[in-house]
């Protein structure tokens, strides 16, 4: 019967019935089959939505546009353009260094694409970088995003497992720091290899008024972290404290935010959540079949009948979400796999958080991953490039990519240093 | 007819967003301000936020928020296109009008149950469901009769 349940979900996604939605009509019709009251289905979906932790999830979106409106990208890669704009391939730096930035605003990939493309790829090709490669280098920088902390996966794994947020939002931190190190040294390669331009040097004042433009929205990530780790605020409280700072910040600081544009911006981020929301609800009665099925049992007993060692166990985990990666959206990939996946790597002993880390980081890969990564269909499309050219100018950002993901899974400590150092 | 909608809908959602925002402030307030926190705030501050999911949920199908796969869709031919998209809306309307019957149903049960803190009846909270499936189904139809009326452009 559980045949039935994944055939259905795979024909709806391949004819374009939008992700939540496959997994709602393939559920209805396992229910409708197995002959279980009908009932189940806003039963668990209420159960999946009413969780507390999962009210963060809107706080941070909304946080984050907010402050978006008010010019915040804008100021961010100005900032990082000051500091980076004299090394050779500066805009790219720039780009890389927003991306990171920005991750403590936006925390979903996309978005970050979306909204940081939309000013840096028509740039850089301005200043004769090409067209492919400026498009990766914004699709690659965005995975940064949702690794570094506020991250909408990692609460969403929080929220399936059980794990601290602020654990998992720490845990965070230095891989995606790694990953945007290593995707500035691939960038400043390719940059001084094709000889791309630079800007002359920018004056300490000049660095000093961007830092000043982008402090405010900075010290929003700060609040938002060392209230969740030090124990001042939940998730969801510190979620809500940034709504609030956001609004101040906007109306009275950055002055762009008034009562026309924040009923406008309320609504396109709860637009953004109701659609993660109904995937949430329908992957909660999504997941209840798999468990009243036993697939995750089945699934342990084949990875760990395949083998005992924990390396492989991870390997063959890294190839499975990185392929279900590129054609599934982040977040029902997580709702869907990361229970299941998390029961048998916590056999072979690895830590839940460092797993959750490993977990995020392949799925955000798989957003790069040619030839469907969803990132760079964004970006090609931003640069009206053919997805071809950009999946090929990524692949090198894409190699620095696995070459973190191998560190990441092979030294936890990567991983559980930050959890550690500050909240055991 | 359809602006009415959208206005009850989006004006249900800015209510239900300010009222969890002001539930979980008036929390944070109590925590660090009173001697303690009234135990209310959370399953307000839950119960809000369902309600906006669920009259966000509609506006966010009219304006092409949900994420879906373009790999064999963006192959085909425009009849094709255009008969996969009744299909989807169909099945879409089929899938959120059970949902909606079987929220109903889903009320009647929560009436007798009171919600912990607030002491209101559990219906009042799940009636949420059927508006969610209320906000799905009418937009989807939105979405067909315009699939449909592309034959005669």
């Amino acid at each position: 019967m559980i045949s039935v349940l994944i055939v259905v979900f795979l024909i709806c996604l391949l004819l374009r019935f939008p992700i939540a939605f496959s997994l709602g009509l393939s559920c209805l019709v396992y229910v409708l089959l197995k002959g279980i009251p009908l009932i189940i289905l806003p039963a668990k979906m209420y159960s999946g939505i009413d969780v507390f932790i999962l009210l963060s999830i809107p706080g941070f979106i909304l946080s984050g546009n907010l402050m978006n409106h008010g010019g915040l990208t804008e100021k961010i890669i100005t900032f990082c353009n000051h500091l980076m704009g004299h090394i050779r391939g500066g805009l790219a730096l720039a780009n890389i260094g927003a991306s990171m930035l920005f991750a403590g605003i936006s925390g979903t990939a996309v978005s970050d694409t979306a909204s940081i493309g939309a000013v840096m790829i028509p740039a850089m090709k301005k200043e004769g970088y090409g067209a492919g490669f400026s498009c990766a280098v914004t699709a690659s920088s965005s995975t940064v995003g949702p690794i570094i902390p506020p991250s909408v996966p990692m609460i969403i794994a929080a929220t399936l497992s059980g794990l601290s947020v602020g654990r998992l939002f720490l845990a965070g931190a230095l891989p995606g720091f790694l990953l945007g190190l290593g995707m500035m040294v691939v960038a400043y390669y390719i940059s001084r290899k094709k000889n791309y331009p630079k800007h002359p040097r920018s004056s300490f004042k000049q660095i000093a008024l961007g830092f000043l433009d982008t402090f405010w929205s900075l010290l929003m990530t700060f609040i938002i972290l060392f209230g969740i780790i030090g124990g001042v605020f939940t998730p969801t409280e510190a979620s809500i404290i940034a709504v609030f700072y956001a609004l101040v910040i906007g109306t009275f600081v950055y002055k762009r935010l008034n009562f026309k544009n924040i009923g406008h911006i309320v609504l396109d981020s709860m637009k953004t959540s109701a659609s993660l929301m109904v995937l949430v609800g329908f992957a909660n009665l999504f997941g209840w079949i798999l468990l009243t099925e036993r697939l995750p049992q089945a699934i342990s007993e084949n990875i760990l009948g395949f083998s005992q060692n924990k390396y492989m166990v991870l390997l063959l985990i890294n190839i499975l979400l990185i392929f279900i990666g590129t054609f599934m959206e982040t977040i029902a990939a997580l709702l869907v796999l990361f229970p299941i996946l998390l029961k048998v790597a916590m056999a072979v002993e690895v830590d839940p958080i460092h797993f959750a880390v490993i977990a995020v980081l392949n799925l955000m890969i798989g957003l790069t991953t040619p030839p469907v990564g969803v990132c760079l269909f964004v970006s090609s499309s931003i640069g009206k490039v053919s997805m071809s050219e950009v999946s090929k100018a990524s692949l090198p950002f894409l190699a620095v990519s696995f070459l973190v993901l191998a560190l990441v899974t092979l030294v936890p400590e990567l991983s559980l240093f930050l959890p550690r150092l500050f909240m055991d | 007819m359809k602006q009415l909608i959208e206005k009850i809908l989006k004006a249900g959602t800015l209510l239900s967003t300010f009222g969890f925002i002001g539930s979980t402030l008036i929390q944070i307030y109590a925590r660090f301000f009173m001697d303690s926190a009234p135990s209310w705030t959370e399953e307000a501050s839950r119960f809000f936020f369902v309600y906006a999911m669920s009259f966000a949920a509609g506006l966010a199908l009219k304006d092409n928020y949900y994420v879906y796969l373009d790999v064999l869709y963006a192959k085909l031919k425009s009849p094709a296109r255009r008969l996969v998209d009744i299909s989807v809306h169909l099945t879409t309307i089929a899938l959120f009008m059970v949902l909606g019957i079987y929220a109903i149903q889903y009320v009647v049960l929560g009436i007798p149950e009171k919600s912990p803190s607030l002491g209101f009846p559990m219906a009042v909270a799940f009636v949420s469901m059927v508006v969610m499936s209320l906000s799905i189904v009418i937009y989807a139809v939105y979405e067909l009769k315009s699939s449909l009326n592309k034959k005669h452009d």
